[in-house]
């Protein structure tokens, strides 16, 4: 039996950001819907078993404060890291990406019979990357503005803050339904990956399935190791 | 013939003799009143505080104990001049399955877990009793407008007791309606602490310890009818129980507002005027009772929102906004998971083949 070649995708200290990340925003999510939705009997249940409004309330704040450690910790790993920031310049949106996600879409609804040909990342896991970072960013901001509300006021009026709280709710509930129907469908209930891929733990890809679904990126570094195998 | 007058009146005399003989005759209330109809008829407690002892018996005899005689209440008043008398006890006719056909409303236990009746318990002279609230003498049915516990009159008769709070109350916008609007529907003492169940402000079975004041208010502000009725603001009691401060204290939280926490106790007042705790000038202080620090910008905007009313202004818009984006992103995910498993299939089957 030929053994598979595994091939690293992502590196330890991705794993475990991406890790200390899925903490905090199970953490975050399940305390804040609780909030949005204390009126049903699963908010009332959640509250109940958190230990209160306040002890909840608790939960949240350090699991923002998880957040804002990833965040940060993310931001100097970029900017230090000579790994980092090749990653980064690879997640930088290109126009390729564009034609790359239309042709995606002809793909999956049958119009076109060819795969578009992916770099390491794939536009649909950059759009996921920069929600993150977008929706992270806004709701650390919102966050800390409600947090720190009575300083906030010194400089916002109350209606601000208001509008902050609408959009703090929203867009968690917003990043909750992207996290549960896209992230985890790919990676757990995706008929190929069912019941997970366990990228996230040892963040190995096994060199042909690096074929199919990053060829460029194949190409661009692998290619000798496989002549070699072959 | 001598023999027998004696042995008739000697028989009269036993015969009456469980009425007259062992027990002294009842003065009638006709005797009562001959002292007690002077209206400067005087009597100095040993503190030497003077109070009266007249009684308006015309007033009394209109009263729900208008057909008692004195003597059933002041059982100890049978000698001539009466002196040092007990103070009456009301539960002597009122109590369950009595003969006089006293109403028995057994409000007796209600009183006695009161904070008025532990006081009594407790031997305190000042805490109030029946007589205190209902009157002595002149006890009316309550819907008789000249009932001390008649609603108009409940402030007055509390008041008696409580006079700081009967001041700040009386000119509140709940004291201003019922006192020279005489609308009935304006709470008086009692719609808020309830009648003979009033218990200290801590005691969680208070009906205004701080998790339930927005359940006692909500009574009137909540109440449809009411509204419709006298115009009163509806959206804060819904908005409130959405708020932080509402959901909080609805799961058990003690250190958020309640509705009185903003609006004052007794000194509720209408926002545009000047002496209530919510008037624009007056808000960065009151808030600042639980937020330290708090500024102007705390006025700058609506309290009591709805984001999903229109009157909301901005916030609405935003909210409706982001209600859709949800919505959107929602159903283009769903989509796409169908289209996607779709293809994951087709494929694997035509690979299959």
């Amino acid at each position: 039996m030929e053994e598979k070649v595994m091939i690293e995708r992502f590196t330890r200290s991705q794993r475990v950001q991406h890790f200390l990340l899925l903490i905090s925003f199970i953490i975050l999510i399940i305390t804040g819907l609780a909030l949005k939705f204390h009126d049903s009997w699963l908010g009332k249940l959640v509250i109940t078993l958190e230990g209160g409004v306040i002890a909840r309330g608790i939960f949240h704040r350090f699991a923002a404060v998880l957040l804002i450690f990833v965040a940060i910790y993310h931001f100097f790993y970029i900017i230090f890291t000579r790994y980092a920031h090749e990653e980064f310049l690879l997640m930088l949106p290109k126009f390729k990406d564009f034609k790359d996600a239309f042709q995606n879409v002809a793909f999956t609804l049958g119009l076109s019979s060819e795969h578009p040909k992916i770099d390491k990342y794939a536009p649909q896991e950059k759009f996921q990357y920069w929600a993150v970072v977008a929706g992270s960013f806004l709701m650390i901001i919102t966050g800390l503005v409600l947090w720190y509300q009575t300083q906030a006021m010194l400089v916002l009026p109350k209606w601000v803050i208001d509008i902050t709280r609408v959009m703090h709710s929203y867009q968690g509930v917003i990043i909750a339904v992207v996290i549960l129907l896209w992230h985890l469908y790919i990676v757990h209930l995706n008929p190929k990956r069912f019941p997970m891929s366990r990228i996230w733990i040892d963040g190995k890809v096994s060199l042909e399935e690096l074929k199919v679904e990053h060829p460029l990126e194949y190409e661009r570094k692998y290619q000798d190791i496989a002549d070699e195998k072959n | 013939m001598k023999k027998i007058r004696i042995i008739i009146s000697l028989c009269f005399f036993l015969i009456s003799l469980p009425v007259h003989g062992l027990t002294q005759e009842l003065p009638s209330n006709q005797e009562c009143r001959h002292c007690h109809s002077n209206p400067n008829l005087k009597k100095v407690l040993p503190d030497g505080k003077v109070i009266s002892e007249y009684v308006d018996f015309d007033l009394f005899y209109k009263s729900v104990h208008k057909k008692q005689a004195c003597v059933y209440c002041h059982i100890d008043a049978t000698n001539f001049p009466c002196k040092n008398l007990q103070k009456v006890n009301c539960q002597r006719c009122h109590y369950k399955g009595n003969l006089a056909g006293a109403p028995d409303l057994i409000k007796y236990k209600e009183y006695g877990e009161s904070v008025h009746g532990r006081a009594t318990a407790l031997g305190d002279v000042k805490a109030p009793m029946c007589q205190d609230c209902h009157g002595s003498h002149y006890i009316f049915d309550k819907a008789d407008t000249l009932s001390r516990t008649n609603k108009e009159h409940i402030p007055q008769t509390c008041g008696a007791c409580h006079l700081n709070i009967y001041d700040i109350y009386r000119i509140s916008v709940h004291g201003e309606a019922l006192r020279k609007k005489h609308i009935l529907a304006a709470p008086s003492c009692a719609d808020c602490h309830g009648e003979h169940n009033i218990k200290e402000h801590t005691d969680p079975k208070s009906k205004v310890f701080l998790t339930q004041v927005s359940v006692t208010c909500a009574k009137c502000h909540a109440n449809m009818e009411l509204i419709k009725k006298y115009d009163i603001p509806v959206e804060p009691v819904e908005t409130y129980r959405e708020s932080f401060h509402g959901v909080a204290i609805k799961f058990g939280a003690k250190t958020v507002a309640n509705c009185s926490s903003c609006h004052e106790v007794h000194a509720i007042f209408k926002s545009d005027d000047p002496r209530s705790s919510i008037y624009v000038d007056n808000i960065p202080k009151t808030c600042g009772k639980c937020h330290p620090g708090a500024s102007e910008n705390f006025a700058k905007g609506k309290i009591h929102i709805n984001p999903a009313k229109k009157e909301a202004g901005i916030i609405y818009y935003v909210s409706q906004f982001f209600k859709y984006l949800t919505l959107s992103v929602m159903f283009a995910l769903i989509i796409y998971i169908i289209l996607d498993l779709r293809k994951k299939i087709k494929v694997r089957r035509t690979g299959e083949e």
